[in-house]
């Protein structure tokens, strides 16, 4: 009975998929494309379209509040990028490979801001600041992102790590290889989608955090989100749809970059296997 | 199986799909740290230097950025801006360490419980001669007698906005504001010490005797008032009203006199139960690493052509009388910002321990009784 | 942490760590120490603390903070805060799983296309997607001036629909802002299924239903627990959206946190409290799961 049935009520479920997810995609981009459209309208009072400009867009660069916070937000994921991805890697290589006392307390120390809440970590680091007598700023920011940055690069290294097969080390050092020359030379390589996608995901979180931030920056270092964030609270602004427009702009085409970039990759791996056969 | 490994799973299943889409648009990443590593290195060599910025912790929507801009065009110092939304919060980011700030805004009360806790450094007046712009009924107040401390930046009141649009019964007072039928239509500053007096004054107690008795019979009059009110919000109060948001709010009259601007339809009305008159003031507190540029500020900030500047943008009540006579005559005949009638107005003063059981009594009633 | 047998037997967990490894270990270690650890200890020690009249923290020992935490008023906003949470959880769950499960399932092509569709909203800036939504929801925003122009609603000044500062704006903008945090991760779920376990469980004469209750619901598990996480976590001491969708009053704990931080309340020993029984909120939630998980697979 199965035979002949089965087939009909997987179909009419798959269109209904199908659909669900058509609806859901719109609910995800709608309220998107609408802020691209409405950041080229003349009229600042989002409820009517008068006509089309740029001037929001040439406005922006007069703008010192959100290009300082773009620049501060850039400097300070890209810090946060290389700390983390040093951090993240140590850590992940270091409980994949040595047995010490201290191991499970490490473990557990890497997962709390996994599962902190975000705004109970602003407030503790800016407890420590505070006790320390550090002035908080661009140094500080960049310790908060990296704190909770670094155990997402750990994560997926060590992820890959796990995967790793013991011998290919052991084979380069058979081969005469310093155990140091076998690490950049063997795993480092190995692990380079991980090192990649984990910079890639630090980036992204250092660039898009408001919580944490908003306790540990100073006004000199206010980040983008911090800026946005402000703003919004003032109500809505036509400079926010078009800084808003070309982050998502930006965005879209990092991620179709990704995308033809990875099938460019493939297309090569193919033909160069195709020529070695 | 045990905790890490689930999260490891997790998270590896997350990055796994980052890695396949981005693997090789990862070797921008690189590229892209490359290209920022100098504006890193030019940032950090740059706040080195000699021309240190002056940090500024202003109320959002008060110090117009064109006012900002020229002084950094005079003197090529750079200015940053945190801002607040109250006084407390002011002092929480004041006194929470972290930054140390150059200037402040404190309102009249705060800065008499600042210079009792001797935060506030004496200032030099000699850096400061355009004092002399400022009326002389403004000087010399209570919370400053002997004027050491503060220069006034704008006064205003706490009164009532009316869309007259849509609330068509006349509104006279807080009484007329906090009814049942404009629940949801209504914003309000969100700030403890405003709503507390509010209701005193409703109650006919004196607004500056803050004791436990009295706040025993604010708390039943806010238990009733909260769960009307829409929005709190003390950055920009008339956001919600001119977008239509709400219909009626208890504002700074700055903000009044903005949808004042805006539409006539907006009326302001100083409540007949009595108001608060705010004295806003720049102060520098101490330990301020750039004292004598802050006092150079002030002094830009006094003058007639700034301070328009800033009655321009932000329609308060002006105290310098050299900038006044630049406003134009509509400026001047706005309600909002010179009110024709004076109403029963009063300056808060400090309240010392009290304020904790301010703070906690209105974060408890909004935590209970907010919708 | 079990050391994992490797693939070959020979386990390279077990080794002691020489110079290398301890030089590795120390900036890793003072890291952990420094940042994380010490911050949650003076945090503790401030949520035993007094504040004075400013809302400086005084230290004074006292207990009253917790009293006030495990007061009815407070233990409320911590429920409503699980509650809003947990519904924007569910929800996000409800309306991704499936979408995740037919990209998991659909055509290479098709899948690629479809999760880079759902990757662009997951790099994008939550704030800027809250911010998108606010101009749709005011009065006078997209949504209203839509229904005005349809003549559902007959002009602006007369019944417009009131939807910002309410909780559904905030759920809304709770929803839309972590969606992609709860897809990704059941999508990976679902791209691992084995497809001849389903065709299996369709052999053997299990309806549709069965099929998702019995085989695929059981195997996603560990994505829609990752999504979970993802989505619970954040939004649960999120204030930005609050304040920006719910008009700040719509209270949930991440704004009463912040408010005695960095807002009017300023009583930070209070705020520190708050947070601490957060974190051990979550800390009694997240070792029961990691129990109750140890005695099924045992």
């Amino acid at each position: 009975m199965s035979q002949t049935q089965s087939p009909r009520p997987t179909k009419f479920i798959s269109h209904l998929l199908g659909a669900w997810t058509i609806a859901v995609m719109v609910f995800l981009y709608l309220p998107i494309v609408l802020l691209f459209v409405y950041s080229f309208n003349s009229s600042s009072q989002a409820i009517r379209w008068q006509s089309f400009t740029v001037a929001w867009y040439g406005r922006l660069w007069h703008d010192h509040e959100l290009v300082d916070g773009l620049i501060n937000s850039l400097i300070i994921a890209a810090f946060t990028t290389g700390i983390s991805l040093m951090l993240g890697t140590a850590a992940a290589w270091l409980l994949y490979r040595y047995q010490f006392p201290g191991r499970r307390l490490i473990d557990a120390l890497l997962l709390i801001p996994l599962i902190i809440p975000e705004v109970v970590m602003g407030v503790s680091l800016l407890a420590l600041f505070v006790v320390m007598r550090w002035d908080v700023g661009f140094a500080t920011t960049i310790v908060a992102h990296v704190t909770f940055c670094f155990p997402f690069v750990m994560v997926g290294v060590r992820a890959r790590l796990e995967g790793l097969d013991p011998s290919l080390e052991e084979a380069a050092m058979d081969l005469g290889a310093t155990p140091l020359v076998a690490f950049t030379r063997v795993i480092v390589p190995y692990l380079r989608p991980a090192i990649i996608s984990g910079g890639l995901l630090a980036f992204a979180l250092s660039m898009d955090e408001l919580i944490v931030t908003s306790f540990t920056a100073s006004p000199e270092s206010y980040t983008l989100p911090i800026r946005i964030y402000g703003r919004a609270r003032l109500g809505l602004d036509p400079s926010l749809n078009a800084i808003s427009a070309l982050l998502i702009a930006f965005t879209t085409l990092l991620v179709l970059a990704a995308e033809r970039l990875r099938r460019l990759h493939t297309g090569r791996a193919v033909a160069t296997a195709g020529s070695l056969s | 199986m045990n905790d890490q490994q689930l999260a490891d799973r997790h998270f590896a299943r997350r990055s796994r799909q980052v890695s396949r889409r981005s693997f090789n648009a990862g070797i921008l990443a690189p590229v892209v740290g490359a290209a920022l590593l100098p504006l890193g290195c030019r940032r950090s060599i740059r706040s080195g230097s000699a021309s240190e910025p002056l940090n500024l912790l202003a109320w959002s929507e008060y110090v117009p950025p064109a006012v900002i801009d020229g002084f950094t065009k005079e003197t090529g110092i750079k200015v940053s801006y945190a801002t607040y939304s109250s006084n407390e919060e002011m002092l929480s980011k004041l006194l929470a360490g972290g930054t140390k700030y150059d200037l402040i805004q404190p309102s009249e009360y705060t800065v008499e419980a600042l210079v009792r806790q001797s935060k506030l450094a004496p200032l030099n007046f000699d850096r400061i001669p355009n004092l002399a712009n400022i009326a002389p009924d403004m000087l010399h107040l209570p919370y400053d007698p002997e004027q050491k401390y503060s220069v006034p930046y704008m006064s205003g009141t706490v009164g009532i906005v009316v869309n007259t649009h849509k609330v068509a019964k006349p509104v006279r007072g807080y009484r007329g504001v906090f009814r049942p039928e404009h629940r949801g239509r209504i914003v309000v500053v969100d700030d403890p010490r405003e709503m507390v007096s509010w209701a005193m004054n409703t109650l006919g107690l004196n607004i500056n005797e803050v004791t436990p008795q009295a706040l025993e019979r604010v708390k039943p009059v806010l238990a009733n008032w909260i769960p009307l009110i829409q929005a709190f919000n003390s950055d920009s109060p008339k956001t919600p009203l001119i977008d239509g948001d709400v219909d009626l709010g208890v504002v700074f009259s700055g903000d009044a006199a903005i949808c004042y601007q805006q539409d006539r339809k907006f009326q302001y009305v100083l409540p007949e139960e009595g108001a608060h008159r705010f004295i806003d003031n720049l102060c520098v507190p101490t330990g301020a690493p750039h004292q004598a540029t802050a006092e150079q500020f002030i002094n830009y900030i006094l003058r007639p052509d700034v301070s328009r500047l800033i009655s321009d943008k932000f329609p308060y009540t002006n105290p310098n009388l050299a900038a006044r006579k630049l406003l134009t005559a509509d400026q001047l005949a706005n309600p909002a910002s010179y009110p024709p009638t004076a109403g029963k107005l009063e300056t808060f003063r400090d309240i010392g321990a009290m304020s904790s059981e301010v703070d906690k009594m209105v974060t408890d009633l909004r935590v209970k009784y907010g919708r | 942490m079990t050391p994992m047998p490797t693939a070959t037997g020979l386990t390279t967990a077990g080794r002691p760590p020489g110079v290398a490894g301890w030089a590795l270990m120390a900036p890793l270690a003072t890291w952990l120490g420094l940042f994380v650890a010490a911050p949650l200890v003076i945090l503790l020690a401030y949520s035993f603390c007094q504040r004075d009249a400013l809302g400086q923290v005084v230290p004074a020992f006292s207990t009253h903070n917790y009293a006030r935490v495990f007061d009815v008023v407070y233990l409320r906003i911590l429920g409503s805060s699980i509650f809003y949470a947990g519904l924007t959880t569910i929800l996000c769950g409800i309306v991704g799983y499936p979408v995740a499960y037919y990209m998991g399932r659909a055509p290479p092509r098709r899948q690629s296309r479809l999760l880079m569709l759902v990757m662009i909203p997951f790099w994008a800036s939550f704030l800027i997607r809250t911010y998108a939504w606010m101009t749709i929801l005011k009065e006078n925003g997209l949504l209203n001036g839509l229904l005005y122009a349809a003549r559902i609603i007959p002009d602006v000044l007369s019944g417009p629909m009131h939807l910002m500062y309410t909780p559904f704006a905030v759920v809304l903008g709770l929803v839309y802002s972590y969606l992609p945090f709860m897809i990704l991760p059941i999508y990976g779920s679902v791209e691992r299924l084995d497809g001849s376990l389903i065709e299996a469980a369709a052999d053997l004469g299990a309806g549709p239903l069965r099929t998702f209750g019995r085989v695929i619901l059981p195997l996603t598990w560990p994505g829609i627990a990752a999504g979970a996480m993802l989505v619970f976590v954040p939004s649960i001491g999120m204030f930005a959206v609050t304040d920006l969708m719910g008009g700040n009053r719509v209270l949930m704990v991440g704004n009463v946190i912040q408010n005695q931080f960095q807002g009017a309340g300023r009583d930070k020993p209070f705020g520190a409290a708050l947070g601490v029984t957060l974190m051990a909120l979550f800390a009694v939630s997240y070792l029961l799961a990691a129990r109750s998980r140890r005695d099924r697979t045992r």
